[in-house]
Parts: C-alpha cells; sequence; structure tokens
C-alpha cells in the first residue's frame, strides 16, 4: 500500500512543516535561518518527487548554498545578545494566526474539490536538456530579461550597501 | 500521492509565511517568510506541470525564473536591511518610522 515515494513524501512533509513552523516561531533569528535552510533542502527533495531533478539541482545551489549564506551572514552581522530576551511577534499575533489559519483552510478546500483524483505514473527522465532547449526557444525573451534584472540587482546592492563615509 | 497532497502542503507551508510576515518584528524573519512563501508557489508550479502536463517543462522553466528573481529580491532586501541597521542600529520593523507623518 505505502510505496517508497509516498513514505518520502510524508517525511518530507513532516519535515518541511516543522521547520517551517521553527522559521516563524523561533525567538532567536539565527536558528529561523537554519531551520529555513531546512526547509529549502525538503522542497529540493519535493522536486526530485516530482521529477524536476535540474529544479532540485537549482535549488540547492542557489537557496542553500547562496542565499541562505547571504541571510546567515546578515544575521550574524545584526544580532546583539539582547535580541535573544526580545519577544520576536508583534501585538497583532492572534490575527495573524487567525488569517494565516484562514487562507489555509480556504485554499486547502478549494484544492480537495478539484484536484483529489489526479494521479499519473511516470518515470524518472533527466530533464536538463529539454529545459536548456525551453530557456534558449520559447522562453528567450523572459531569459534575457531575467539577466538585465539580475544586473540591476546586483548593482543595487553595491549601491545600497557601500558605506557612505569610506566614498567620501 | 496525488496532486491534492503537493498541494496541501504548499498551502501549509505559504500560511505559515502568511503568518510569519504578518507577525514577525525582525525584518529577517519577514524576509525568511517571504522566502517560504516563494517556495510553496514554486511546489504548486512544479506539482501542477508533473500531474496535468506530464510532458511539457513549463512549469518548472516558470519556477527556474521565480528562484531566479527571489535571489536578486534577498540581495537587495539584505542589502537595504545592512543599511537600515547602520543608520537606525535596530533591525525591529517599528523603530524604523524616520519616514513617518
Amino acid at each position: 500500500m505505502f510505496s517508497i515515494p509516498s513514505i518520502a513524501f510524508y517525511v518530507l512533509s513532516v519535515v518541511a512543516i516543522g521547520s517551517a513552523l521553527v522559521v516563524v516561531t523561533s525567538r532567536n533569528v539565527f536558528h529561523s535561518a537554519l531551520a529555513l535552510t531546512g526547509t529549502l533542502a525538503v522542497v529540493a527533495g519535493f522536486f526530485v518527487l516530482l521529477g524536476a531533478d535540474f529544479l532540485a539541482a537549482g535549488q540547492v545551489l542557489i537557496y542553500v548554498g547562496g542565499v541562505m549564506i547571504i541571510m546567515l551572514f546578515v544575521v550574524m552581522f545584526s544580532q546583539t545578545p539582547l535580541d535573544a530576551l526580545q519577544r520576536q511577534t508583534n501585538s497583532q499575533w492572534l490575527w495573524g494566526l487567525l488569517f494565516g489559519a484562514a487562507v489555509a483552510a480556504a485554499l486547502v478546500r478549494s484544492f480537495r474539490g478539484a484536484y483529489r483524483a489526479v494521479t499519473v505514473v511516470s518515470e524518472m527522465r533527466p530533464t536538463s536538456a529539454a529545459i536548456g532547449r525551453l530557456l534558449l526557444g520559447d522562453m528567450l525573451v523572459p531569459f534575457e530579461a531575467v539577466s538585465l534584472v539580475l544586473l540591476a540587482a546586483l548593482v543595487g546592492a553595491v549601491v545600497f550597501a557601500q558605506d557612505r563615509k569610506v566614498s567620501k | 500521492m496525488t496532486l491534492y497532497h503537493f498541494l496541501a502542503v504548499s498551502a501549509a507551508l505559504f500560511s505559515i509565511g502568511i503568518y510569519g510576515v504578518l507577525t514577525r518584528r525582525n525584518i529577517l524573519g519577514i524576509l525568511m517568510s517571504i522566502e517560504l512563501m516563494f517556495n510553496a508557489a514554486n511546489i504548486n508550479l512544479v506539482a501542477f506541470n508533473h500531474y496535468l502536463h506530464p510532458g511539457g517543462l513549463w512549469g518548472q522553466g516558470i519556477a527556474l525564473f521565480v528562484i531566479t528573481l527571489a535571489a536578486a529580491e534577498a540581495v537587495v532586501g539584505l542589502s537595504l536591511v545592512l543599511s537600515i541597521y547602520r543608520t537606525i542600529k535596530s533591525v525591529y520593523t517599528e523603530d524604523m518610522n524616520i519616514l513617518h507623518g
């Protein structure tokens, strides 16, 4: 009854939701960042289960290897020892909890009616060659636009993060 | 393991992200919650691609763009956080009120 992919799916789901809860509830932002690293790695596992091998590798390289390193750097740069003693939620946490629960309930309800029975059995095939053809074919214009966005982000990050006193 | 299972997990991740965005005081926590919401959307894109269009790759391609843009957003956002921290020595959102009327 339980195949290996579905066991893997349930284990990954529990880890993903548990570490996501740590991300939003932990008092220590450093622990939040570590839990977020775990969530992002588990999402790469979901991509593997869905047959998206190239995307899983990209998720690990870009998110776990790139974004999280920068985020941990900023967390360590801006933490003071007093932060561990402060409340990390604002006074509206109850309303936020209710709103989040309402969104979750609405999404789950609407999906259950539409997609409960959809299931497919397909073998794993490497997708990198086909994705390369897609990116340089039908998706060429957004691909080039994204390179411009990345250049703008690079310049913007340097401009925002430079120290004014040094440049004078 | 049907499409509905993946959609339910991603709905849970998305609403946890919404809760974090609405309630964290620390701006770094808000950025992390936004990353959670991006990832929930990515799971949805790839799951719809896998179950409803097994031969196609557009969902994965768009998810790749989402990852790229999320990385760009994180870099710019974190450099803004660094700049704000250098100016007001705080990462809590209620202290960032220099522009208030």
